[in-house]
């Protein structure tokens, strides 16, 4: 039917035509492969960016490749199986794995020390004036566990305020609108929020609920089994960015490089900064003593675990023990 | 009447202006928008809801740079007034989603001058080369069987019933929500990225097609087989030159539809390109940024869609229809 050459050439085409595909399959599973990371907008995150500009990685002889996402597609990359790990709250790493993108939490970055807030319009001095009133924030996610946190230490019930769902990114133009009368909402938008509405204040941060909102580097539990001399070396690295991040003389180069990966200014960054309390090697380690309170990661795990199975984000309870490996703090 | 026959003779109808005018009038277009964005922007009683703090007096929540609305800084100077304390002052302003005309004439020159803040980070050149990639491959791939696909539907019946229907359903599908299913299929780089610009515009780009194709003469076809072509023939002979000069048109107008999923597109996957850029000064309210990178996206796709024009015109110099433009 065809000749030697209309084949070649029908060859030919077919090799140009699958340049672009190929192009757009590349990476998927060759041999060799760097650990593969997915990182997306929070301090505790940002903070590896001093570890990959100093070229710690390389150092320390571990190939690792860190992918900026946005934190939504951050966990759908991990879920679709295509990042080894992924920096999430201890909350998504459950919702994550419910969905059958089972993942092991092995590092605590950091636990959010104000960064997340209640905030009242003018004239609201505590949460107890939220009786009765509206408050927006995005159902299911932290700052909706906060409010809850929020209430019960007040001796009030979910039912005593309306909830409207608002996404995090709408809160301050909701707050502005005038309907509500409080939001629940992180950084940056906690800041424009405060900037936009007027004498608006936070009434409540996560700096009086510590350890409520955990945020860990989670990964597949395949690649920990496979990789676990390359995953334990990431231990000393973080002790040292943790270090560098803290010491007075080099935290201006720290945030620098922290910033800079964020688009936006040194002094804007050193803000939410002092929102997220980065912890250590040692207080990790403490961390991942088990025990109920929100002290411990397994205590705090369960809590968002109860918290998720009550709004519906997943039905059947998790199994917190298998979502928790302590090898790196070993 | 010298005067009014001199009015009525701008609004000819379907009758071409004279070159002068069309270059008034072609110019105007551009300038009554950028002269309403200026009035807003300028002159303070057409809008200036908010109110830019200058000094914050005894208001013990104000601070310099602090925008705040008309109504609660009235009520602060009441409240002022009433105690017998310092006044604010201020001066009124826009809300900082709508930067004024020189803020972004400015920040257009900045963004390309800037240098990467961070240490493998891109100027904004080298994004924009990402994201027109991520166009062009996604146009390609999608022309490459949109466009042949087009043309047998809307030559032959069989193949128009076959394809069309489920087409017509699935262009009502919005693309993006595929995002994930890419992510799992192509990873995490440029193939999620261009399978959405492929999904945007492929079944648009299939049904314009084929409806093209069969607005072609049909007495040109009935000639051809009066002259003895085979129905087979008369695709390569008759349909495909008879059409390929709004073929072309078509193509550019679908260029300009796939730049319009470039944002949801790139949201997908890693954070690349112009989106990023975009999204990173936005959430910072950097928002003449923004709009420098918005318009340069429109300059980006007027230019390129100038530039098809000219060479439509040599390429189909026989055709009136682009001759015309």
């Amino acid at each position: 039917m065809f000749s030697n050459t209309s084949v070649s050439s029908l060859k030919k085409l077919m090799v140009a035509l699958s340049v672009p595909l190929a192009m757009a399959y590349g990476n998927v599973s060759q041999a060799a492969q760097p650990l593969k990371i997915a990182y997306s907008d929070w301090p505790g995150f940002v903070a590896w960016q001093v570890a990959i500009d100093k070229g710690w990685f390389k150092e320390a002889g571990l190939d690792v490749k860190f992918e900026w996402f946005d934190y939504g597609a951050s966990m759908d990359a991990f879920t679709a199986g295509k990042v080894d790990g992924v920096f999430v709250t201890n909350g998504d790493a459950l919702v994550v794995g419910s969905g059958g993108a089972k993942n092991t939490m092995i590092l605590i970055t950091d636990y959010s020390n104000g960064n997340d807030m209640i905030i009242g319009k003018p004239g609201v001095k505590s949460i107890k004036d939220l009786k009765g009133k509206k408050v927006g924030t995005e159902v299911g996610i932290v700052d909706h566990l906060l409010l809850l946190d929020a209430l019960q230490k007040n001796g009030m019930k979910e039912s005593d305020v309306t909830i409207v769902n608002t996404k995090i990114n709408d809160t301050p133009q909701a707050l502005a609108a005038g309907d509500l009368t409080a939001v629940g909402t992180f950084e940056p938008s906690a800041s424009q929020a405060l900037k936009l509405v007027a004498g608006s204040k936070p009434i409540y941060t996560s700096a009086q609920s510590p350890g409520l909102i955990y945020d860990v580097l989670t990964v597949n539990p395949a690649s920990l089994s496979n990789h676990k001399a390359e995953w334990s070396k990431l231990t000393p690295i973080w002790a040292k960015v943790v270090a560098y991040i803290n010491d007075p003389k080099t935290q201006a180069d720290a945030v620098k490089i922290m910033s800079a990966r964020d688009g936006t200014t040194p002094q804007e960054y050193t803000k939410f900064l002092k929102g997220t309390r980065l912890l250590s090697v040692d207080e990790g380690k403490a961390a991942y003593v088990k025990a109920d309170g929100l002290t411990s990661l397994y205590g705090s795990t369960a809590n968002a675990d109860a918290f998720n199975v009550k709004n519906a984000i997943y039905k059947a309870p998790q199994d917190i023990n298998k979502y928790i490996d302590p090898l790196l703090y070993k | 009447m010298r005067f009014s026959s001199n009015v009525s003779s701008w609004f000819n109808v379907r009758q071409e202006l004279s070159p002068e005018r069309r270059k008034i009038v072609g110019w105007a277009s551009f300038l009554l928008p950028i002269l309403l964005w200026c009035a807003v922007s300028y002159v303070p009683f057409i809008w200036h809801p908010m109110v830019v703090v200058q000094q914050a007096g005894d208001v013990d929540y104000f601070q310099t740079d602090m925008l705040v609305t008309r109504e609660v800084f009235d009520e602060e100077v009441a409240n002022m007034q009433n105690d017998g304390k310092r006044l604010p002052e201020g001066k009124a302003a826009n809300p900082i989603y709508l930067p004024a005309p020189h803020e972004v004439a400015k920040a257009f020159y900045t963004a390309f001058t800037t240098e990467p803040a961070q240490k493998e980070g891109l100027w904004l050149h080298q994004s924009l080369w990402q994201s027109i990639q991520v166009i062009f491959w996604g146009f390609f791939i999608s022309s490459l069987i949109g466009v042949p696909l087009g043309i047998l539907c809307g030559t032959y019946s069989v193949f128009s019933r076959l394809f069309e229907p489920f087409i017509e359903f699935f262009r009502y599908l919005p693309a993006p929500a595929f995002g994930a299913l890419m992510v799992a299929i192509l990873g995490i780089y440029d193939g999620p990225k261009i399978a959405i610009i492929v999904i945007g515009t492929f079944f648009q780009q299939v049904l314009i097609i084929s409806n093209t194709t069969r607005k072609l003469d049909y007495s040109l076809l009935e000639a051809a087989m009066t002259l003895g072509t085979n129905k087979f023939k008369l695709l390569w002979h008759v349909v495909i030159p008879g059409i390929l000069p709004d073929l072309y048109r078509d193509l550019r107008i679908l260029l300009g539809w796939a730049w319009t999923y470039l944002i949801v597109a790139e949201l997908i996957g890693t954070s690349s390109g112009i989106t990023l850029f975009i999204t990173q000064q936005a959430r910072y309210q950097h928002f003449e940024n923004v709009y420098a990178a918005i318009f340069i996206i429109g300059f980006i796709g007027l230019g390129s869609d100038l530039m098809l024009a000219w060479l439509g015109k040599r390429l189909f110099a026989w055709n009136k229809a682009v001759n015309k433009e």
